[in-house]
């Protein structure tokens, strides 16, 4: 058996950059994925997006964080990961959502965060031929941004690698061995391993994970499709996000990489509960329509590829964050509720620091993403 | 203006309507509907687009709508020429990196979303497409059939040759866009089929149904109960330095330009590949006017049907074998090739090189099946069945035979019980045999009256010969009692000529003794004739070495067949041996005198799309640890238009050069869209569908 200070089930959005920086912080790291390479569960299907500008202190904190960390990757670790400044864009086109998100922009400003309303004119130059009729504004934050998932994960496995940490790939795992509350074997279908903390960020399938500790983890994904344009030189900054409902679905946004290709992903209403990823009829003509209204411009792009991947959602649109009772060398790291790729840096970060610094100042976070907080709050926007 | 004004087998239309463009402000004439990239090159215009890496130019490669290397601005908006229509009017320009869309801030008038419904969708309006819809449509199934070209028939429309096969059951001596236009009637007079052409399969989805992009313009979905996917088959690739170059085309490709758009594409071509497609493409070049410079071929054998291959040199066809392309190099285009023999283990012996002047090289190395949606329909468990070269590579007699059989098993998967004739299977199976064994020729002896001289030495399945004669003198030997047998002579020849006429590969010749030192031949001849009674003609043998000069006794213009009977008077000695009429001189397929080229093997690109080359891919590979094919993303591979369809037949190689094993690797995901769509066409937002 095989002996490693840490496991990490999943080399994903979350545990790809957390497998870095533990190794940064001097452990042994061996990263358990069913799948054949990395960021092949939801990360594949992330379309980029990085905000700090959440609406509760704990996401803010880590996407700050994430936000730093991306900025500097070219310069700290030689990896271009296609990062833009682009900011986030949320126009508005009526009095209800104008009063929400003056509301709004209070309490995220309240959080030390770069977010602002600003006027119609303003929203027009950030993105040329926006429908200007009953535009009323809208909340924008420049520093927020995107970044390339696919370069992301992909710079973390080196770095990863390059510290020593061990990837097994096509290696689920498919039982623990516990001793009292305490798992003593990582058991995979090829091997076995004895490590001193296990962590859970296997996305989508945490609740199987949890499942085979009989934990109960409330991670129930959901299926979002996305889709990608042909390129086109660059004609707007920001990630594009309209929050107002139509009869199928909620919000959608979509913003232009640094390739020139627009990137787009709708919200189904009513959610599709599941983990089926095949596309679906409904996608294109469901989100072409609302694009189109929104920003009539994008109607001469075309549509390259599409894909459907999953939330794994938590009742209150939180992750879960934290050690468990029931198992004490089990750190969860699980239900990121669609935003894996922009919190995986920062969490990573975090986490890392919190099992390794006793004094670490992180207490906050792990309250307010603990499994056992009351999940019936919500997120006032997602 | 590289334009075909008068062709042996096609006729050129005379209705066509001259309409005015402009190419980068250059005022230029092209007939109007005819695909832009064919107005383009047959100007001469080879260069389209230049790509953001290394500004490298790029031009036509597939000409089938699958590749997006023809993409130009037309009237502002980045599209694929080769499957656009000109108009009077257009503004095109040379695509430069990237478009930029226009300034359009027109308000979303108006959107709709169109759902339609049948029994059986089938996808693909070629051989086998066509005839499983017709049978379907006999056992009354409500059938649409759809197909991405204007008019129906697959690659039966570049098909100017006549058909292997036998007259009862493929069409057999009769020419492939003729088999079309037959297909084609007997459809449209179904009342329960509906045919979508200038329509493309963008994506099988999941909740059954299909999306369609019709007329460039609009999007439908289709929910059906049974599928046939006939879509049939893409061209390989082939690795080398230059071969991005403007002028490099597929063999397909070639095919279309010359023999469906009636354009010159080219004065010197080269061909790689001997296949039949690779053997077709350089007659279909000669029956253009077209100098076909040469055929290679990595193997020792000649891959396609030795009739061909014989047909071709005889026309006066160089044929290369054990030989492989080097480089293509030019400025900004193709100007010359490089060939070379290779070694037992497939390196070239650079010692060996060729360099010929030509301004196209034809890629004919072989097909790959379109069977994405199939495999797709398959995942998701619908009632499914392929048919065609998207099941099995074949010949196009097969595949008309395979369309049937799919559509028969679709009924019974479908519940309607029908019989499927063992017969059909076994006839399907025979069609597609690859070339069996080769005889050698049977001694003649010629006598006052004219006998049929057959120089079809190879298995094939092929028989019409036999069918027509109307005194059955000609026979198939029975050695193995099936289609692949020879035909023989035994006896009783009344002159008619049917069986000169009909042979697809032109392998029969009529002969007849004039005196002790003379003899007359009569020589199928499928060319317009540049020559007259009286005038003498290069003769050679069955593989192209020149016999003699022989006088032209008569000329007869067949119009059932468009073909010539050539009688010319031999010498006895080698009446037998006359086997073709040279229509190409030696001097135009001469090498330059010493080879001139560059060995850059590593600068092949791979990824036409991302223009990325087998170096970039190897080292990539090697040094990053690669266990999935998606992984390979990160240099952008399968990241483009085309989402990998074409240079997935190629990593194989590429990861067995890296030293890895491709089997232990997973698979690369293919997603829609088939064909990138305009988000105005998903809603369709122009008009109604």
């Amino acid at each position: 058996m095989k002996t490693y200070d840490v496991a990490i089930i999943g080399a994903g959005s979350i545990g790809t950059p957390l497998s870095f920086y533990l190794a940064q912080r001097g452990l042994q790291v061996v990263v358990l994925e069913e799948l054949a390479s990395i960021g092949r569960g939801q990360n594949r299907s992330a379309i980029g997006g990085i905000r700090a500008t959440h609406s509760d202190p704990a996401k803010a904190t880590i996407c700050q964080r994430t936000i730093e960390i991306i900025k500097r990757m070219k310069i700290e670790h030689g990896f271009d990961v296609d990062w833009i400044a682009g900011g986030y864009l949320y126009p508005v086109y009526d009095d209800k959502n104008e009063d929400i998100f003056k509301k709004l922009i209070q309490f995220q400003r309240s959080l030390g965060l770069n977010i602002d309303w600003i006027g119609s004119t303003e929203i027009q130059q950030l993105a040329p031929g926006i429908n200007p009729e009953n535009l009323r504004g809208g909340s924008y934050s420049p520093e927020d941004g995107s970044a390339s998932p696919l370069k992301v994960v992909d710079a973390y496995y080196q770095l990863a690698r390059q510290r020593g940490v061990e990837f097994r790939f096509q290696e689920p795992v498919t039982g623990f061995k516990l001793d009292k509350a305490k798992i003593i074997k990582v058991v995979t279908s090829k091997s076995n391993y004895s490590c001193h903390w296990i962590i859970n960020a296997a996305g989508a399938s945490a609740r199987q994970v949890g499942s085979l500790l009989s934990l109960d983890l409330p991670v129930f994904p959901d299926c979002h499709e996305g889709g990608i344009t042909e390129p086109v030189r660059r004609f707007f900054e920001p990630m594009v996000v309209d929050v107002r409902p139509d009869s199928e679905s909620s919000n959608y946004y979509f913003y232009q990489n640094i390739e020139g290709q627009v990137v787009f992903c709708i919200t189904p209403e009513p959610k599709i509960v599941g983990t089926d990823c095949d596309n679906t009829s409904a996608f294109l003509p469901l989100v072409t329509k609302r694009m189109l209204g929104l920003y009539p411009r994008l109607r001469h792009l075309r549509v390259r590829r599409t894909w459907r991947g999953l939330y794994p959602m938590t009742p209150d649109g939180f992750p879960i964050v934290g050690f468990t009772p029931e198992i004490t060398n089990l750190f969860l790291a699980v239900g990121m509720c669609g935003q894996g790729f922009m919190i995986g840096p920062g969490l990573g970060d975090i986490v890392a620091e919190i099992l390794t610094n006793k004094d670490h100042q992180f207490h906050e976070i792990l309250n307010q993403l603990s499994l056992y907080r009351n999940f019936s709050g919500q997120e006032l926007l997602k | 203006m590289s334009r075909i004004d008068q062709h042996p087998i096609l006729t050129v239309p005379s209705d066509r309507k001259l309409v005015r463009f402009t190419f980068n402000d250059i005022e230029l004439e092209g007939y109007e509907g005819e695909p832009v990239s064919s107005s383009l090159i047959a100007q001469d215009y080879k260069e389209f687009a230049i790509h953001q890496r290394g500004d490298t130019p790029q031009g036509l490669f597939c000409a089938n709508g699958q590749c997006s290397h023809c993409t130009l601005i037309i009237d502002g908006l980045p599209q694929k020429s080769c499957v656009t229509p000109l108009k009077a009017g257009m503004q095109i320009r040379t695509l430069r990196h990237i478009a930029e869309i226009p300034e359009d801030n027109r308000p979303l008038s108006r959107h709709s979303k169109k759902e339609m419904t049948c029994d059986v969708l089938v996808i693909g309006g070629g051989p086998s497409g066509l005839t499983a819809a017709l049978e379907l449509a006999k056992l009354n199934f409500k059938v649409f059939l759809v197909d991405d070209k204007e008019k129906l028939g697959g690659k039966l429309l570049l098909q100017t040759h006549k058909f292997f096969g036998s007259i009862e059951d493929c069409y057999a001596g009769t020419r492939g866009i003729e088999i079309a236009q037959k297909l084609e009637s007997e459809l449209r007079s179904c009342a329960n089929v509906q045919i979508f052409t200038n329509t493309t399969v963008v994506a099988v989805y999941k909740d059954q149904k299909v999306g369609l992009f019709i007329n460039n313009r609009n999007y439908a979905t289709v929910a059906f109960r049974g599928l046939i996917v006939a879509p049939g088959a893409r061209e390989k690739s082939l690795i080398f330095n230059g071969n991005h170059l403007p002028g490099v085309f597929g063999a397909g490709a070639f095919q279309t330009l010359v023999n469906r758009d009636l354009v010159k594409a080219s004065q010197r071509v080269f061909i790689v590949g001997s296949g039949n497609v690779g053997l077709i493409a350089a007659y279909h070049a000669l029956q253009a006017g077209i100098t076909v410079v040469g055929i290679c071929d990595i193997l020792e054998k000649v891959s396609g049907y030795k009739v061909h291959a014989d047909k071709i040199q005889r026309m006066g066809v160089p044929l290369y074998l054990k030989h492989t392309v080097i480089a293509t190099e030019g400025h900004n285009k193709v100007e010359r090739v490089t060939i070379a023999a290779v070694d037992d283990n497939f390196q070239p012996l650079l010692e060996t090189a060729q360099t010929f002047l030509v301004d196209t090289l034809l890629i004919a190395v072989g097909l790959t099946p379109v069977d994405e949606f199939f495999e797709m329909a398959n995942k998701f468990g619908f009632t499914v069945v392929k048919a065609g070269d998207a099941d099995e590579i074949a010949e196009a007699s097969s595949a008309m035979f395979g369309g049937r059989i799919a559509a028969r098993r679709l009924a019974n998967l479908l519940g309607k019980a029908v019989t499927i004739d063992p017969s059909f299977t076994q006839k399907a199976e025979i069609l597609k045999s690859r070339p069996g064994r080769i005889f050698p020729p049977a001694p003649v002896s010629l006598d006052e009256n004219f006998q049929p001289i057959i120089r079809c030495h190879e298995e094939i399945p092929c028989n019409p010969c036999t069918s027509v004669c109307p005194v059955n003198a000609i026979q198939l030997r029975g050695d193995r009692n099936d289609l692949m047998d020879l035909p023989f002579y035994r006896g009783g020849c009344t002159g008619c000529m049917q069986c000169v006429l009909i042979c697809p590969g032109l392998a029969i010749t009529l002969a007849r003794k004039i005196d002790e030192h003379f003899a007359e031949v009569v020589l199928p001849h499928e060319f317009l004739p540049t020559f007259n009674v009286g005038k003498s003609l290069a003769l050679t043998d069955l593989s192209g070495n020149f016999l003699e000069d022989g006088e032209i006794l008569k000329i007869r213009y067949i119009k059932k067949f468009k073909t010539h009977l050539v009688h010319v008077k031999t010498t006895l000695k080698n009446a037998s041996q006359v086997a073709g009429i040279r229509v190409q001189p030696a001097t135009d397929s001469q090498p330059l005198p010493q080879a001139k080229f560059e060995y850059l093997p590593d600068n092949g690109i791979v990824c036409h799309c991302e223009l990325v080359t087998v170096k970039e891919i190897r080292d990539f590979i090697r040094e990053h640890n690669i266990r999935d094919i998606n992984q390979l993303k990160l240099i952008r591979v399968g990241m483009g238009a085309c989402g990998g369809k074409n240079c997935s037949t190629l990593l194989p190689r590429i990861f067995r050069e890296a030293g890895i094993d491709i089997n232990t690797i997973a698979p690369g995901t293919k997603r829609p869209l088939s064909v990138e769509i305009p988000m105005s066409a998903i809603a369709n937002e122009e008009s109604e569908v």
